[in-house]
């Protein structure tokens, strides 16, 4: 009885909500020009709280390339985004390049360390390959700090300019050209379908007629390009720069968590994860002041991340609003109280 | 002349596993190969098919010599293959599954999604077409891994104990399916274990023992021949009969 008043109230709601498929869109809408001029709104605090989300929702995208829509989890790209950061210092300060330069350059020599890296280490599979790439992150911190280009243990200091609307829109320009690749190139295109097929079963992949191996260095390669570039960014806002910063594990770590809270292989799960870590642990900061607390959280959300939506909260939200019968009794089944 | 190899030969440490195997396939023929469990079958498929290099030997597909080539080059070929253990991909959707094979041949995403429903519409699997994997039944995972194997168009077409596991009536529908898809362009060869199937479809039939063939023939000659009998019934069966 009562699953089946349920069910009725869940297919009403259902249909309310698709007849009204114009409405659906508005709430984006307004979204999009609120993050389109929050500079004139917010204050300057928020402006660096605002650029900073936008920074980890597109880390964590270029992560969900690799782990999320490939299966292959990476626990070496913050690497990509430590040498971004070094490469634009480095264009800039030794080289006197432009900063737009240095961003392209930031791009292109991740990306290419990503096919060189992928090369061996995408033959191995699971724990091995997450070890393979850890080790490659940590090679990349050692070599940081023994290098007399980059300053070594001491860092780098970058020309300044302290410009934060300039940040916010060219980290949100990049975050969005994440986004639009992944929609595009991912979610409606061949090389998507490819990768999702390579994550459910590669050796049926390659007897289908997929090119794993290329296919995959590609998906890396791609996946390194992003974080290249917002390293980049990174490195000219803060305009300094070291190893413990910018190629520390945790840079890793928070892409990792991110894309896995907001939910792995979905288009907006690392954007929703990127939020939702970035502000629980400003808000804690900005509360009880500098602290370590926000971890035991955002730690025991990804336990109830784990255990009852192992979508991440895109698959609650997929399920709860957009199909509410069937969410209801996904939740049902999931949490037996 | 579909398939031929020459003389193949593949060991995994001390079992030779292919021994001195030839065997050739004529065009638009069903050719069925059966033999004892590990008796080479499926490894004869995975040699085609690039998943495991040879030893020595070659493998000639319409007039090429495809030995060393890896498996999505021999795929784009036109050599299409089934997997004994159904390996669809679980996270996807039926028709998604078949739309990955169509990716051989075309870049465009509709035209994909054309080609996989002609496909599953031949394989009945129409009205599965977006449901997930995960929730289909081994019968339909059985039917989807053929439709996947036909979505890269191929005209050889290896057919891996298809009908292992399902009950006698879906074998009947199986075997009509199977029958229904031969054609002068589809070449099809069958690896079976039951012989019902093997003697109803295929025109002929080469019988492996310990990687090597032992007879080849029509079907109603290989139920006869004594060789055949004593590796599948015994020793000690053939001499008393």
């Amino acid at each position: 009885m009562d699953v089946q008043a349920d069910q009725a109230a869940g297919a009403a709601q259902a249909q309310a909500i698709t007849g009204s498929s114009s409405w659906r869109f508005a709430p984006l809408g307004v979204l999009i020009i609120i993050v389109l001029i929050l500079p004139w709104l917010a204050s300057p605090l928020w402006i660096r709280i605002a650029t900073e989300v936008l920074m980890w929702a597109g880390l964590a995208q270029s992560w969900n390339i690799i782990g999320g829509y490939t299966g292959y989890l990476s626990f070496g790209h913050g690497a990509f985004f430590g040498l971004g950061a070094y490469v634009t210092g480095i264009a800039m300060v030794h080289l006197k390049l432009p900063f737009g330069l240095g961003l392209v350059f930031s791009g292109i020599l991740a990306s290419l360390l990503g096919a060189i890296i992928g090369y061996p280490t995408l033959r191995l599979r699971g724990a091995y390959f997450a070890i393979a790439t850890w080790a490659f992150g940590e090679m990349m911190r050692q070599i940081a700090t023994i290098l007399d280009v980059t300053g070594g243990a001491f860092g780098m200091q970058l020309p300044a300019f302290l410009n934060l609307p300039f940040f916010y829109y060219v980290m949100l320009g990049v975050t969005a050209l994440t986004y639009l690749t992944t929609h595009f190139l991912l979610e409606r295109a061949r090389f998507g379908y490819k990768l999702l097929a390579i994550r459910e079963n590669e050796e049926a992949a390659e007897m289908i007629g997929v090119d794993t191996v290329t296919i995959k260095m590609q998906a890396f390669a791609l996946s390194a390009f992003f974080p290249g570039v917002l390293g980049g960014i990174y490195a000219y806002w803060v305009t300094y720069i070291h190893p413990d910063s910018v190629l520390k594990a945790d840079v890793t770590d928070f892409m990792v968590v991110m894309a896995f809270l907001g939910g792995i292989g979905s288009l907006w799960g690392p954007f929703f994860g990127a939020v939702v870590v970035q502000l629980v642990q400003r808000i804690l900061w900005l509360v009880w002041g500098e602290g370590t607390f926000y971890l035991v959280i955002i730690g025991a959300a990804i336990c109830a991340v784990v255990l009852f939506i192992p979508n991440g909260l895109v698959g609650l939200m997929e399920a709860r609003f957009f199909s509410p019968r069937e969410g209801l009794s996904r939740l049902k089944k999931k949490i037996k109280w | 002349m579909m398939l031929q190899s020459e003389d193949l030969i593949k060991s995994f440490g001390g079992v030779t596993a292919i021994n001195h195997l030839s065997l050739t396939v004529e065009k638009g023929s069903v050719f069925g190969i059966i033999g004892p469990n590990g008796s080479g079958k499926t490894t004869f498929f995975n040699l085609v098919t690039g998943v495991y290099p040879v030893d020595s030997g070659r493998v000639i597909f319409n007039g090429k010599n495809i030995t060393g080539l890896r498996p999505h080059h021999i795929a784009e070929l036109g050599i299409g293959r089934t997997f004994q253990i159904p390996a669809p991909f679980t996270k996807m959707t039926v028709l998604e599954n078949v739309m990955v094979s169509a990716f051989i041949r075309t870049s465009s995403l509709r035209e994909a999604r054309t080609m996989a429903r002609e496909i599953l519409e031949r394989v009945r699997l129409e009205d599965k077409a977006n449901q997930e994997v995960a929730n289909v039944t081994l019968e339909d995972r059985k039917r989807l891994e053929l439709a996947r194997a036909l979505g890269t168009q191929p005209s050889l077409l290896l057919l891996d104990e298809v009908m292992a596991g399902l009950t006698p009536a879906e074998v009947k529908a199986s075997i009509e399916l199977i029958r229904s898809l031969r054609t002068q362009e589809l070449t099809i060869i069958v690896v079976e274990h039951i012989m019902d199937v093997i003697l109803s479809l295929c025109d002929r039939i080469a019988v492996l023992d310990y990687g090597q063939k032992i007879a080849e023939d029509v079907p109603d000659k290989i139920i006869n021949n004594p060789d055949v009998i004593k590796a599948y019934l015994g020793e000690r069966y053939s001499a008393r009969h």
